[in-house]
């Protein structure tokens, strides 16, 4: 819409011929005014890009008010819910929490209103944190107009699935999600409703997140879940991010104090891509695949994953400043999926 | 006298009172529309469109004016820029219907290398706009401008001169040799009428949706219709005026009338050129200028076609003919070049093609007896000229 095809417009132009005369010493001089020549048009001679450095550069312009939202992402990397503790019987702890589907326009880039689906009306929905052997009550009531479920990554009955037929809650209903916290990791819940990718895709998931009975050195803990946004309802994701706001730890870095050990959960959500990655500058981290184990299986800067993998890193920055991590899939980094931590 | 006013007097009261009850009916039907919710359809999603009507590339940068050509507003959030979130300055984000702004993105484009735009919406709507290779958009300073002057000179003044000097020729010729080339002016029209309808229905189709193409098209064409029957009447009553020094023949009348629809048309196609050039999306090479030359020479021929069997006019005649049919290049490309819009052109086209279909007409009209179109020689004529034109349009395609 809108756009000109002047090329085929100026043939059509040339074909008709009232384009007359000598037009071509005219035209030499303008074309070779604004351009050079070459075969390869990367070795045409550049212009000075630098004479304009204002307003130029990558990212968003604008900010998200995080108000209207109700979270904000700097909240949600390090807000871990244990739920409402209380103990059986046995003497084993049970939490227990509430869930409500509400759907929520929310911001997900500066100016840009996503129609998302929502446990209780954030994107991601609530980490949940749990040591594992505990026994989770999660009571799921769905407010909107579709059926939805919580399909935990765990161990547990069937009937706990989450799935269609099993633990789908219709509009207006309630379900208790009732299971033992196992095995501790780095897991996510999501909705397993059909059509799956409407269902996720529009903001049905969250960290869940369970602890070895032995526990685990202290550390500053933080959950990043990978995470895009289709705006257009193309097929194709506009904005891609940390926690649902493209770009928002540009803006807000996250602070890291520096000689501490941090803990990252991080999970991929990812919709419409094969792939997702997470790669920190200026250092390595110790990888946890899973986060099922007590030692780490690697050591390195980058770890791609699939929708629904997700791993444990623990890194250490001894340097200050900011630095970048970020997607290494450089697309997803112009579209959003760009952060830094401020080191201290 | 009397009876004839008293007759209307008795009249009046009905078609008043028919009047007055179509404005009732309206009155009624707007009121169930503005205060009925019942009657109006359920509110649909918003549809929201921009019209990128100026891609302007500058040294680092890329400035755009946008339009609204929906009918919703429309809410600007981002900018994407070959798929990367690119830092933009905008006037107005938010575009009521019809409404246009100016963008200004910090891009570090590369020459000859296409540009994908993006502009998303609140709504996460993404509108975009392909340009298939970036180049710097000339500037409106002396130099450029007297380029552009220059280029309309070539295009348009220049071959249109040339093909004046053909006047000694078309006075050798049997009056039955006048009616040939008088027909062969219309197949020239001719070729140019269908030409020109085709290009300015191609802009009008890239015209905002709003702003309707097609209708600037048509009210461009009937504007020139009217304007040339009015300036055809001026002529006449000025040749009767002043018989001895201005205007002084039909045949005269009828040469200023062909330069000013040629003149309208090559306005048309300066614009058309100027703006491919600022486009950065033509390159013409020496194989296309002597195209350009055979092909449009043609039309100074068809300006003095009706002077061939009348005395020679005076000669400043020949000066002003030449310059109302090429000035309007000059014009047409310094528009076309620093202030195009698909908008206007539609309707400077529209302009054009009424001037050629007002003056095929007024040939027409004028060929009688031996340069009839009924006669063999004419017919050949016609014919003569549209081959003409396509033959040497091959030459440029």
């Amino acid at each position: 819409m809108g756009s000109v095809d002047r090329r085929n417009f100026l043939k059509r132009v040339g074909a008709a011929g009232a384009v007359g005369g000598a037009a071509v010493i005219g035209a030499r001089e303008i074309v070779a005014g604004a351009s050079t020549t070459s075969s390869n048009p990367l070795l045409a001679q550049g212009h000075d890009h630098h004479a304009l450095m204002a307003h130029r550069g990558l990212g968003a312009v604008g900010t998200v008010d995080h108000g209207g939202n109700g979270f904000h992402p700097l909240e949600i990397l390090e807000d871990f819910d244990g739920g409402e503790i209380s103990k059986d019987s046995s003497g084993r702890t049970v939490r227990e929490y509430e869930f409500v589907a509400v759907d929520k326009e929310i911001e997900v880039a500066p100016g840009v209103f996503f129609p998302a689906w929502t446990y209780n009306g954030r994107v991601p929905g609530p980490t949940i944190r749990a040591t594992e052997g505990d026994r989770l009550r999660i009571k799921f009531t769905n407010t909107t107009e579709h059926p939805h479920t919580i399909h935990f990554h765990g161990i547990h009955p069937a009937r706990m699935d989450g799935v269609p037929g099993a633990g789908e809650v219709d509009t207006g209903e309630t379900f208790t999600y009732d299971f033992i916290a196992e095995p501790f990791g780095t897991h996510l819940y999501h909705c397993h409703s059909t059509p799956l990718v409407q269902h996720i895709h529009r903001g049905l998931y969250g960290g869940f997140i369970i602890d070895p009975k032995k526990g685990r050195p202290d550390a500053r803990e933080m959950v990043v879940v990978m995470n895009a946004f289709d705006t257009n309802f193309d097929g194709e994701n506009e904005i891609y991010a940390a926690n649902t706001v493209a770009f928002a730890y540009v803006n807000d870095p996250i602070p890291v104090n520096a000689g501490e050990l941090q803990r990252m959960h991080v999970i991929n959500v990812t919709e419409f891509d094969p792939l997702n990655s997470i790669h920190i500058h200026a250092n390595f981290f110790n990888l946890y695949r899973t986060g099922t184990s007590l030692e780490p299986s690697e050591f390195t800067d980058i770890i791609s994953m699939i929708q629904a993998e997700r791993h444990m890193l623990e890194f250490t920055y001894e340097h200050t400043g900011r630095f970048m991590f970020h997607a290494h899939q450089t697309e997803f980094v112009d579209l959003g999926w760009m952060s830094m931590f401020e080191v201290s | 006298m009397a009876t004839s006013s008293a007759a209307a007097n008795t009249r009046r009261p009905l078609w008043m009172s028919l009047g007055a009850a179509a404005l009732l009916v309206l009155l009624v039907a707007l009121a169930f529309k503005v205060f009925d919710s019942t009657v109006s359809l359920r509110e649909p999603p918003p549809v929201e469109s921009l019209a990128f009507e100026r891609t302007i590339f500058k040294e680092g940068s890329i400035d755009l004016r946008l339009r609204n050509d929906g009918p919703d507003g429309v809410q600007i959030a981002q900018v994407l820029v070959n798929d990367a979130y690119w830092n933009f300055e905008v006037g107005d984000p938010g575009l009521g219907r019809l409404e246009t702004t100016t963008m200004t993105i910090g891009y570090p484009w590369e020459e000859g290398l296409p540009v994908n735009i993006a502009i998303i919406t609140s709504t996460g709507v993404t509108i975009e706009h392909e340009v298939e290779a970036a180049t710097l958009t000339p500037e409106l300073d002396r130099s450029t401008f007297v380029t552009y002057a220059l280029l309309g000179i070539y295009i348009g003044v220049i071959p249109v001169g040339f093909g004046l000097f053909a006047f000694p020729l078309l006075r050798r010729v049997s009056r039955a040799w006048l009616g040939f080339f008088l027909a062969l002016t219309l197949g020239l029209l001719a070729f140019l009428l269908v030409d020109t309808i085709a290009e300015g229905l191609e802009l009008a189709g890239e015209t905002a949706a709003a702003l309707d193409g097609v209708a600037l098209f048509a009210m461009g064409a009937l504007l020139a219709v009217a304007g040339l029957l009015w300036l055809e009447g001026w002529l006449d009553r000025r040749k009767d005026k002043v018989r001895s020094s201005a205007v002084s023949s039909g045949g005269l009348v009828l040469a200023y009338l062909i330069a000013a629809g040629i003149g309208l048309h090559n306005m048309g196609e300066g614009l058309a050129v100027g703006a491919a050039l600022a486009a950065g999306e033509v390159a013409l090479g020496t194989f296309l200028v002597l195209g350009f030359a055979l092909h449009n020479t043609t039309e100074g021929l068809a300006i003095v076609s009706p002077l061939g069997g009348e005395e020679r006019p005076a000669l400043k005649h020949f000066a002003f003919l030449g310059l109302l049919a090429g000035v309007p290049t000059i014009f047409g490309a310094w528009l076309g070049g620093f202030a195009f819009s698909p908008a206007a052109a539609a309707f400077a086209f529209g302009i054009a093609a009424g001037a050629i279909a007002q003056v095929i007409w007024t040939i027409a009209r004028s060929m009688r007896g031996e340069s009839a179109m009924t006669r063999g020689l004419p017919t050949i004529g016609f014919l003569t000229g549209l081959v003409v034109m396509y033959g040497t349009s091959l030459l440029v395609a």
